[in-house]
């Protein structure tokens, strides 16, 4: 019990050393500050909460995919008038225009959607035509597509306010409706000050606006890194953006590899989009596991029209794997390399200090021990610190990582018990996808 | 000015006495929200929330002195609201996601503390983190958390035992 409380007690260190930002109290006479002008209206924590959900969804979740549609969005610039309507005379979207006002004066307007195979991008704006409300303090977190049967969720977006905050626009990101649907709802939910009212927007899809999508294939292949089996199953590419999907090993093996006490997890997978010899930009990933095994996706921007060559290139796998080893120690220089999951561990010095036992050791890069012990004498030591973590760079590119494990107490016979290893490995493995 | 004097300021509005008063105590009010929120700009933003919250609030605080019991329960409040409507957040974009830190600058039996601790049910996980990161007392745990002396016992005993279980229970002698 006493050593569990220890190591609590040790975050407390940690926690007295925290310095409290100097912005502090600044920050908060400016909330305090900016509550003096929307006072009347009693925006409250609601709005913060709310804006806090946003930015969350926007940072939280779809970063990368936020900043490409911040970047189109500063791109359409006033993106309800000109560029949708051009896009809208290519054929690229339907516009709606219609609007909702709301008790207090507010309007809704829904200016248009766009639909394609990843994606339905929603054109919306929130405006006080007397010019007092400030609408970002309205509370907007719930609002969604309703269809024939199934509702159709906000997956982020990005809204800009004017100077005032009495108009805000927003591009958003839902879930394509179905095939089956005809009509949808746009349904938002207003709250603020003495208000809390569902707004609806009714129109007709327009399919012959959808975009649809240029390319949908199955790719259906496998790449083999340390024997994990990458399957990189499709490739779906809208006018809006590109989406890769797939699975790594399925549930039979990742159960077998649990029996067989062989358990690891996707850390990161690193691949590049190639079209016409060109690296595609990321904008967004994701990974977990569930019943079906570990599923990835990851989407790129759009390819070019002129497409004539497409290729996936891998680039490093990171997996967290149990090891539980022990490796027997000298004290001393001698005690060479081990070879743990394929990785080598050179262990360059074993030594006592003041009552502590110190281990030095070098991996490559991007090796962690995440989980580590000492056995001194068959008692269990965790790890007191990490010293001089230190990067080394060699020829060829490699870089070396060296540092010292500092453990409480000695021992006669030590052993380096590792459970579990984080280690990346790299492949330069490439599928083509033939394109017809 | 004595905290008497700001409190009565502050309850007829007054805004510079209301951030005086939190800034008297500003490293126990960030410390506090940084142990919930884990990084500096949500701990910020929990202060920031909470102050709204004070200062529309202050003018039903009865008992003056209990200004900062009560406004370190408000505090809490919001960053647990705040984690919560997180994981609201998540769950609608569906993404079950796991995924280790291969943080290089974090000491290891740390990284393993967070891990363990995150096992814990979070009523367990928070007392724990009052009582031992932030060393508060039994009683000024139950006041701010607002349940009794004896369940805050209860659950730093019962937490204790399930995180030495936890970490005493991924035994070395599994290979």
């Amino acid at each position: 019990m006493k050593e569990v409380e220890n190591i609590l007690k040790n975050r407390k260190k940690e926690m007295d050393n925290i310095e409290v930002p100097n912005d502090l109290e600044d920050r908060l006479l400016r909330a305090l500050r900016h509550k003096k002008v929307i006072k009347k209206k009693r925006a409250n924590w609601k709005v913060r909460v709310a804006a806090l959900l946003i930015i969350f969804l926007l940072v939280g979740y779809n970063f990368d995919t936020l900043a490409y549609y911040g970047k189109k969005l500063i791109g359409y610039d006033t993106v309800m008038n000109g560029t949708l309507r051009e896009l809208n005379e290519l054929e690229k979207g339907q516009i709606i225009g219609k609007k909702y006002t709301f008790d207090n004066g507010i309007i809704l307007t829904l200016d248009g959607i766009m639909i394609d195979e990843n994606q339905m991008l929603a054109f919306y704006s929130l405006e006080d035509p007397s010019g007092k409300i400030d609408v970002t303090d309205m509370t907007m977190s719930q609002n969604n597509f309703k269809g024939l049967i199934e509702t159709y969720d906000n997956s982020g977006g990005k809204g800009k306010s004017s100077e005032d905050g009495t108009e805000i626009k927003w591009i958003s990101s839902f879930e394509p409706p179905r095939f089956f649907e005809r009509n949808l709802s746009f349904r938002f939910n207003l709250i603020g000050e003495d208000i809390s009212e569902l707004g609806e927007i009714s129109f007709k899809i327009d399919r012959d606006k959808a975009m649809g999508y240029s390319i949908k294939k199955t790719i259906n292949k496998k790449v083999e890194i340390e024997g994990k089996n990458i399957l990189f199953k499709s490739i779906t590419a809208s006018p809006t953006t590109t989406v890769i999907k797939g699975s790594i090993d399925d549930i039979i093996s990742l159960a077998i590899d649990e029996i067989k006490g062989e358990r690891y997890r996707a850390n990161q997978l690193n691949f590049d989009l190639i079209a016409n010899g060109k690296v595609i930009d990321n904008q967004g990933s994701g990974m977990s596991t569930n019943l079906k095994g570990i599923t990835f996706h990851k989407e790129f921007d759009t390819l070019p029209t002129d497409l004539e060559s497409l290729k996936i290139k891998f680039k490093s796998l990171s997996v967290v794997e149990d090891v539980g080893k022990k490796v027997s120690l000298k004290k001393g220089k001698d005690n060479g390399n081990i070879e743990i999951l394929g990785e080598t561990i050179s262990i360059d010095d074993v030594y006592e200090k003041n009552g502590e036992t110190f281990i030095s050791l070098t991996t490559e890069e991007d090796t962690i021990l995440t989980i580590v012990y000492l056995l001194a004498d068959g008692k269990k030591v965790k790890i007191e610190e990490t010293l001089s973590d230190d990067y080394e760079k060699k020829d060829m590119g490699s870089i070396l990582h060296n540092r010292t494990f500092r453990f409480k107490g000695t021992g006669n016979e030590l052993k380096l018990y590792i459970e579990k290893m984080t280690y990346t490995k790299e492949s330069d493995k490439e599928i083509n996808i033939p394109i017809d | 000015m004595d905290t008497k004097q700001l409190i009565k300021r502050a309850k007829k509005g007054n805004k510079e006495a209301l951030v005086k008063l939190i800034m008297a105590q500003e490293k126990e009010y960030y410390k506090l929200a940084y142990v919930y929120m884990k990084n500096k700009d949500d701990a910020l933003d929990a202060l920031e929330d909470m102050i709204l919250v004070l200062y529309e609030n202050i003018g039903k605080l009865r008992n003056e002195d209990k200004f900062y019991s009560w406004s370190k329960t408000i505090l809490v409040n919001r960053c647990k609201k705040m984690l919560k409507d997180r994981s609201k957040v998540v769950l609608i974009d569906g993404l079950s996601s796991e995924s280790y830190e291969g943080n290089l600058y974090r000491k290891e039996d740390q990284i393993l503390l967070d891990k363990h601790m995150s096992k814990l049910s979070e009523k367990h996980q928070e007392v724990l983190k009052l009582r031992y990161f932030l060393d508060l007392e039994y009683n000024t745990i139950s006041e701010m958390l607002k349940v009794p002396l004896g369940t805050v016992k209860s659950r730093i005993s019962i937490g204790l035992n399930k995180l030495k279980e936890s970490l005493g229970g991924e035994g070395y002698e599994r290979s």
